[in-house]
């Protein structure tokens, strides 16, 4: 098993109301990220990712449970990790009249990082042009570029980003995905948090699901989406395929013109048996349930931001 | 000593503070060019136009129909009827005097007038300059993204204090010198010197205003950090300032002024304070040996009376606000 970078047993964070009763925004979670790649974090809104990465980063406190980063107990031992942990956490957070280069060289400095960094990392970013504009001035898809840069000024082995495509244009999402790619892929680890799933599906390695504060699913992003169960099948005569398949146990279907074949078995299956009748196939794939299909299954029934725990105090 | 220079930076960036710094630097000045101006000595220039603006009361007809009145009635007026033209002339002439009179410069009198005035205004900027930069903090949402690059709450809650302590420190002192040393030299080039007590006096009145000052910052700041709002902050100073009065008087009654920020803050620059104490029996005025008037109702508040009352105000404003934000999440 791959070293874990973070860790989380029995987290559990409590809010209480203005009514005096309790909301419970994250239950007992477990969370475990391997070293390397980019793992997902998915839920829907209010389900408590943002609250999980905030107690992780020493930004809010939690009511029960442990955490660790590299191995490390935090929030009591935060400051020993903290440089090696990039993170934008929800929308990013500048002085907004600062320049973009202000905002960074204050970062810089106070971890002692050389100047020179905050040249890289707007470099890194393309925010070269527009780095003595004052913040306020920038696009949302600016912020979000200088927001990662910020994570850069680290040169961080842990890379946590909470909804970092949040109102990107097309372009802007592209070019995201294709940093946090570039980063899995360099050795940096990824807490990527985000609800647009085919994102996730397109980026990570493994994920995490949680819904009301709870984990619902973990593992690595195929083993969530399950093998391929049925197939699709294009022959030139697919109701004598139909036959043919139903005569070997296979249990198949005529879906407009191909055949939908049910079976937990290799495709070598279908091919043998077709073959052996004499019919030769135009088309062979797997179908498999998407990322959407299996976090909506795994989420159906959550309300948002509403937990079965609430009580009075 | 990092985190020091980055916050030092930071305020130094921030255009408000700029301008708060300004302010202070601009108030002595204008303070001191009004007094300067108020008490400046009578010119020949000023002689002359007084002369003439007599002479054209003293031919006014208004003028003469009333000394016409007075000589007419002088019984009515209180005069001398013997010779009571003249008399009513000499009551109701003007005289040059009357359109020359201007208070001296006094220097030494100044630390408990426009001294006092200069310290009280710094402190009002002094305290916005530390309320505005923990604010603004606050209020872009970039206090948590400090907090990801140095998560030793306590630290960068000292960083900051420091940094508003060490900067209204400075501007009070530079502010008070600019007044002093002008009122110095105004007073100089009119041979108007105070003492050199007089002056040790204004030096440790100075002194102990730019500590003042600068704690002042502070404790804006920290309420600041307590509060999370300049909004906040500025409308509870408001209604401490206001409403501990209201409250205090309302408790104690009468003795309530030992207890006002007031009385306390003026005991601290004076280096004590006489205030009026009604609860004072048998109230009893009577002449000094220097021709003033003493009065048993009168309490006095030492200097180390008002600096405790002040002291635990901010000591539980700093306290409760490090203690709240190490505890509390941050947005």
């Amino acid at each position: 098993m791959s070293q874990l970078v973070i860790e989380a047993e029995g987290l559990r964070k409590e809010f209480r109301t203005r009514a005096g009763g309790l909301r419970v925004a994250v239950s007992d979670l477990d969370l475990a990220v391997p070293a390397g790649g980019v793992h997902g974090f998915l839920g829907p809104n209010g389900s408590g990712k943002t609250t999980t990465i905030r107690m992780l980063l020493g930004l809010a406190s939690a009511t029960r449970g442990t955490m660790r980063l590299f191995g490390v107990e935090v929030p009591q031992r935060l400051p020993e990790v903290i440089g090696r942990i990039g993170a934008v956490v929800e929308s990013p957070k500048f002085s907004p009249n600062f320049t973009g280069r202000q905002n960074l060289l204050l970062l810089a400095r106070s971890i002692g990082a050389a100047d020179s960094r905050v040249d890289a990392a707007l470099e890194t970013v393309s925010l070269t042009g527009r780095d003595r504009d004052r913040y306020r001035s920038y696009s949302l898809g600016m912020k979000q570029r200088l927001a990662i840069a910020a994570t850069l000024l680290k040169d961080p082995q842990l890379l946590i980003l909470d909804e970092p495509t949040n109102g990107l244009d097309p372009a802007g999402i592209r070019e995201i995905r294709d940093t946090v790619r570039d980063l899995g892929s360099s050795g940096v680890t990824v807490l990527l948090s985000s609800h647009i799933l085919a994102e996730v599906q397109q980026v990570c390695t493994s994920a995490t699901i949680i819904g009301n504060g709870r984990l619902l699913a973990s593992g690595r992003v195929d083993d969530l989406i399950g093998a391929g169960s049925a197939y699709r099948v294009g022959t030139p005569d697919p109701a004598a395929a139909s036959r043919v398949l139903a005569g070997a146990g296979l249990s198949a279907g005529v879906v407009d013109d191909w055949l939908r074949v049910d079976s937990d078995g290799p495709p070598e299956d279908i091919t043998r048996a077709l073959a052996g009748a004499g019919i030769y196939l135009s088309e062979l794939s797997p179908i498999r349930a998407d990322l959407e299909t299996v976090f909506l299954q795994l989420t159906a029934g959550d309300t948002l931001g509403v937990t079965p725990e609430q009580g009075a105090l | 000593m990092r985190l020091l220079s980055v916050e030092l930076t930071r305020l130094r960036w921030r255009r408000a503070v700029l301008v708060l710094l300004v302010g202070c630097f601009l108030v002595p000045v204008l303070l001191l060019a009004g007094l300067s101006w108020n008490t400046r000595p009578v010119s020949e220039g000023d002689r002359a136009s007084a002369q003439e603006q007599l002479d054209r009361d003293v031919r006014s007809p208004d003028l003469a129909r009333e000394i016409d009145r007075c000589a007419k009635h002088p019984r009515q007026y209180g005069v001398d009827p013997a010779d009571p033209e003249a008399a009513c002339r000499e009551m109701m002439a003007p005289q040059l005097e009357f359109y020359l009179y201007r208070p001296e410069l006094d220097v030494a009198s100044e630390r408990e007038g426009t001294g006092l005035g200069v310290i009280t205004l710094l402190v009002g900027l002094v305290m916005l300059l530390g309320t505005t930069f923990a604010g603004h903090d606050w209020g872009s949402g970039s206090m948590s993204n400090q907090l990801l690059f140095e998560p030793r709450r306590a630290r960068v809650w000292g960083a900051k204090a420091a940094v508003v302590f060490l900067t209204g420190l400075l501007a009070a002192a530079v502010a008070l010198a600019l007044f002093w040393g002008g009122l110095w030299l105004v007073a100089g080039s009119r041979d108007l010197q105070a003492t050199g007590h007089q002056w040790q006096l204004i030096v440790h009145s100075a002194l102990r205003g730019s500590l003042l000052i600068a704690l002042a910052g502070v404790g804006g700041y920290a309420l600041t950090m307590l509060f999370r709002n300049t909004v906040a902050t500025l409308g509870a100073l408001f209604a401490f300032t206001i409403g501990s009065s209201i409250l205090i008087v309302g408790i104690l009654g009468s003795t309530a002024t030992r207890w006002l920020l007031p009385t306390n803050f003026y005991a601290v620059l004076m280096n004590g304070y006489e205030y009026y104490n009604g609860a004072s029996e048998g109230q009893s005025c009577s002449s000094g040996p220097d021709g003033i008037m003493e009065c048993t109702n009168m309490a006095h508040l030492s200097l180390g009376q008002g600096a405790t009352y002040l002291g635990v105000l901010l000591v539980l404003a700093t306290g409760l606000s490090l203690w709240s934000f190490q505890r509390r999440d941050v947005p």
